[in-house]
């Protein structure tokens, strides 16, 4: 491979940089130029992104160096960038279907008086998110996933007059930022082995030393713990079903499109670490695919329409990481692509929905709004059976592809346990396209239970809702030819697809219909069902409503105490220690000024006899030791 | 000579004590009376003829009459019993007496050599005019426009507030 | 004679009674005059170390302290009894303005 050096790559993340400034600088007084200014700035960057991938000639890469970073002593890291083929993915995904939120946005935070805020944060999230996937070295990656991370909590706290939502953003902050402790640490072994953290020179010295398996497994699993925290696995998973309480194009951009797809992104990048650590590569299958089931699992019994959203974002990337967990990086960042299609486009739908019936969230009190808000349905209905994985929609092939690279392994320490681990992600699989569907049915199907009167939404937000949903068409078909190929430079060849033909599709689909039809049949007809199974199965049923106790034994093991220790630090150590000597030695320079201050006494008769005490003072000491006398 | 030296001594600390201890500010004035003029005797002692004179004129003449005259005219009563506290006596008084145990071995210690009179010098009339006027005469024609300011300063000060 | 350290010794304690006089008294002419005490016992040892050491210029300076002295009683005194006439009292704890 070539790298070219390029300028053109520094406009890149530029562009949402200065998007961002603008858009808060002109914002504050103008309000509704915000929202154009940021979504101009989004539109722009596409644009650069595709010329960018449309020049980009075969084996090439593009590089940049902004500037040196660090020199200190032998440590020396360049703020550099450089776009690959699998940049490349993620810069379209990124920049793509960041515009149609923007554009969205534009529509739905129309009345919201911190506005310009919103689109300074939409427009900085941009900015780092692609900051970390053109970084050219693992520092600069990791400036971008904490900018994502911060830029995830201003988001999800935006509202943050309620302290509610505001505790949501902290913590989606605190748990992210325990997840890059494992991920700074993970650096930290790599740069103290190799000397280097930039991506090439890693993949050359790490491919010349395949015999420190044990270092690498520790690495690998680090990094695997940061990407647990960013990207929502057991157990730093819980704060994505809190961070609904974000405005919703959030949601549908950071928490389900691009955000929590960097540990993705990071672990494709990585594959040359990770392929050298099979006991690491099966924790994380067990983990991912423990992850897909118990969220989808949750998700059957949720109520909140953005939850329901939420916990199938845990358990579509807990699909993701079992591709990536089999060696099969393609099929993980296919997955991440048709994934961010159809997600987008059912949060998009969701807030339309919310828009609709005046901000209500609970599908219990919404219900036949197929005939109010019909595009919004129709392209809800659309990604729907794309995450259901029916063919030939994209979610299908994605969907396939994971099932069968996990099937077909060739992990020594997953032996034993790939049937049973098969046997849960194809259940995960019928879940997903139940609880979509009945999502899908409470809203749009049957009568409309509510007191609000739905309407449709406005142009900037169907049209998003359209372009999402025919990707979500028609992407899968054309993606799962081309995309193993084009990626092949950076995440090496897999296996060759095979063309199938419609019956074939159909068929390997039957988990999806099954659930998807099952899910009608209970929601429309059998409306009765539902309630009686979930009070039958009480105990299964009790679990998944409170999300299998998670916060609360977090809280009860963790975070009570934490909480004391912070009480301990704050009342004895910092009020009365630390404030104590600071106040103290005012407290003992007054009162020895206090003391100072009775020689003071105006009284003639004291001064005199200071005066006397001095010059004795003054006799003792040359009497004493002085030239006078002996 | 030696028991003249002793009884005016005697005298002389007697009346200062009695300065500082009188309750009643004439008696503490008429103790340094008492007290000036048997200096002035010391003075005659030493062969100070005019200086003893001057003394009995000046200080305890003019200065202590004038000082009575104060006293009368403001009619004061007695002082309160407690000048001061007990404890601030005992401290005055203690440091006092750490002054007096270090100052007097060192005067006497730098004096030692000198035993007996050297060259009897009379301080009289002649003898003191004649260094005044050839070789202190600046400062003698300086303390006149000194005595004159005093006066001045003295009547300024205890003039009555002006009614225009 | 006398040697001159008895006179000097005499000196000292004339002065150090002086100095306790103007510590411990509260009305100010008496304090007054127990500085006059304190010029007083200078002079002693002015006139006695002139005598003993046969230069009369130590008796010149004891003239001059009287004449200082003079002064300082005038002024002194009138001070006083402009203080009189302004607090109707002479004990120097009333003038304590200064405090603090």
């Amino acid at each position: 491979m070539e790298v070219t050096e390029s300028s053109i790559l520094g406009l890149i993340p530029l562009c949402p940089l200065l998007g961002s400034l603008l858009a808060f600088v002109i914002g504050r007084s103008q309000k509704d130029l915000a929202g154009w200014i940021a979504t101009l700035a989004c539109v722009i960057t596409f644009g650069l992104v595709v010329s960018t991938v449309f020049s980009l000639s075969e084996g090439e890469i593009l590089a940049f160096n902004a500037f040196t970073w660090f020199e200190v002593g032998s440590f020396d890291v360049d703020f550099a960038l450089r776009f690959d083929q699998l940049t490349a993915v993620m810069c379209l995904v990124i920049t793509g279907v960041g515009s149609l939120i923007h554009l969205y946005s534009t529509a739905y935070m129309h009345d919201d008086q911190g506005r310009h805020r919103f689109f300074c944060y939409l427009n900085l999230f941009m900015f780092s998110m692609l900051l970390l996937v053109l970084g050219a070295n693992m520092l600069v990656l990791f400036v971008g996933w904490e900018g994502v991370g911060l830029c995830s909590y201003l988001l999800i706290g935006f509202w943050y007059n309620n302290l509610a939502y505001a505790s949501a953003g902290r913590k989606a902050f605190v748990v992210n930022r325990i997840g890059d402790a494992g991920f700074l640490f993970g650096i930290f072994l790599l740069y103290r082995q190799f000397d280097t953290v930039d991506f090439i020179e890693l993949s050359t010295a790490i491919a010349s030393n395949p015999e420190l398996t044990a270092l690498y497994t520790l690495v690998a699993f680090c990094l695997f713990i940061g990407a647990t925290g960013k990207s929502a696995q057991i157990p730093l998973f819980v704060w994505l079903p809190d961070a609904m309480a974000g405005p919703t194009p959030v949601s549908a951009l950071i928490h389900a499109a691009t955000m929590v797809t960097a540990g993705v992104y990071m672990m494709a990048r990585m594959n040359f670490l990770f392929v050298l650590a099979p006991y690491t590569q099966a924790i994380i299958a067990v983990i991912a695919v423990l992850t897909a089931f118990v969220a989808a699992a949750t998700a059957l019994t949720q109520n909140d329409i953005k939850k329901v959203l939420a916990y199938s974002t845990v358990s579509q990337l807990g699909f993701m990481f079992m591709a990536a967990a089999a060696g099969v990086y393609w099929v993980a960042v296919f997955h991440l692509v048709t994934h961010a299609f159809f997600k987008a486009c059912l949060f998009l739908g969701a807030g339309s929905v919310i828009h609709g019936c005046h901000h209500e969230q609970d599908m219990r009190k919404m219900g036949g709004l197929l005939k109010y808000m019909p595009v919004t349905a129709v392209t809800y209905g659309i990604s729907t059976l794309a995450i259901a994985g029916i063919y030939p929609l994209a979610g299908y092939f994605s969907k396939h592809a994971i099932l069968a690279a996990l099937g077909t392994t060739v992990n020594p320490y997953l032996e034993l346990s790939l049937n049973v681990l098969m046997t849960f992600a194809s259940l995960t699989a019928f879940m997903t396209a139940f609880y979509m569907t009945r999502s899908f049915a409470m809203t749009f199907l049957g009568d409309y239970r509510g007191h609000a009167h739905p309407h449709e939404s406005p142009w900037q937000m169907t049209m998003p809702l359209v372009v999402l949903a025919s990707l979500a068409l028609f992407a899968g078909i054309w993606l799962v030819t081309t995309l193993p190929e084009y990626l092949a430079p950076v995440v090496g060849h897999a296996g060759s697809h095979h063309q199938e033909s419609i019956i074939e599709g159909l068929v390997h689909s039957w988990v999806g219909i099954l659930g998807v039809l099952v899910g009608l049949l209970l929601y429309t007809k059998l409306l009765s069902v539902p309630a009686a199974l979930f009070k039958a199965l009480r105990p299964l049923s009790q679990l998944s409503l409170n999300k299998f106790y998670f916060d609360e034994i977090y809280d009860f093991l963790i975070v009570r105490f934490l909480g004391r220790i912070s009480q301990f630090l704050f009342k004895t150590v910092d009020q009365n220690m630390i404030d104590g000597a600071v106040n103290g030695t005012a407290a003992l320079v007054e009162v020895s000024g206090e003391v100072a201050r009775s020689t003071q006494s105006g009284q003639v008769r004291h001064y005199a006899l200071y005066m006397f005490v001095a010059t004795l003072a003054v006799l003792f000491f040359f009497v004493f030791g002085g030239k006078i006398g002996g | 000579m030696e028991i003249a030296f002793f009884i005016m001594a005697l005298i002389i600390l007697v009346s200062g004590i009695g300065v500082i201890v009188s309750h009643n500010p004439i008696h503490s004035a008429l103790w340094l009376v008492a007290n000036l003029l048997t200096v002035a005797g010391l003075f005659a002692n030493l062969d100070a003829h005019f200086l003893a004179v001057a003394q009995m004129i000046v200080y305890a003449g003019a200065i202590m009459v004038l000082v009575l005259f104060v006293l009368m005219l403001l009619n004061l009563k007695t002082e309160r019993p407690s000048s001061a506290s007990v404890m601030a006596k005992v401290v005055a008084a203690g440091f006092g007496i750490a002054f007096l145990w270090m100052i007097v071995p060192l005067l006497n210690r730098s004096f030692e050599v000198f035993e007996g009179p050297a060259v009897g010098v009379q301080g009289t009339v002649k003898e003191i005019g004649k260094l005044l006027y050839t070789k202190h005469i600046f400062p003698f024609e300086f303390a006149s426009i000194l005595i004159m300011a005093a006066i001045v300063g003295a009547v300024m000060l205890s003039k009555k507030k002006y009614r225009q | 004679m006398v040697p001159v350290s008895y006179y000097l010794t005499l000196s000292a304690i004339m002065f150090t009674v002086g100095v306790v006089g103007v510590v411990v008294r509260r009305n100010s002419i008496v304090v007054f005059m127990c500085i006059e005490l304190m010029l007083n016992a200078v002079n002693l040892s002015f006139v006695a170390l002139s005598h003993y050491l046969g230069n009369l210029n130590g008796q010149i300076a004891v003239f001059f302290v009287m004449v200082v002295a003079a002064a300082e009683a005038a002024v002194g005194l009138a001070i006083i009894i402009s203080m009189f006439r302004a607090m109707k009292s002479v004990e120097t704890s009333n003038a304590d303005q200064l405090n603090g």
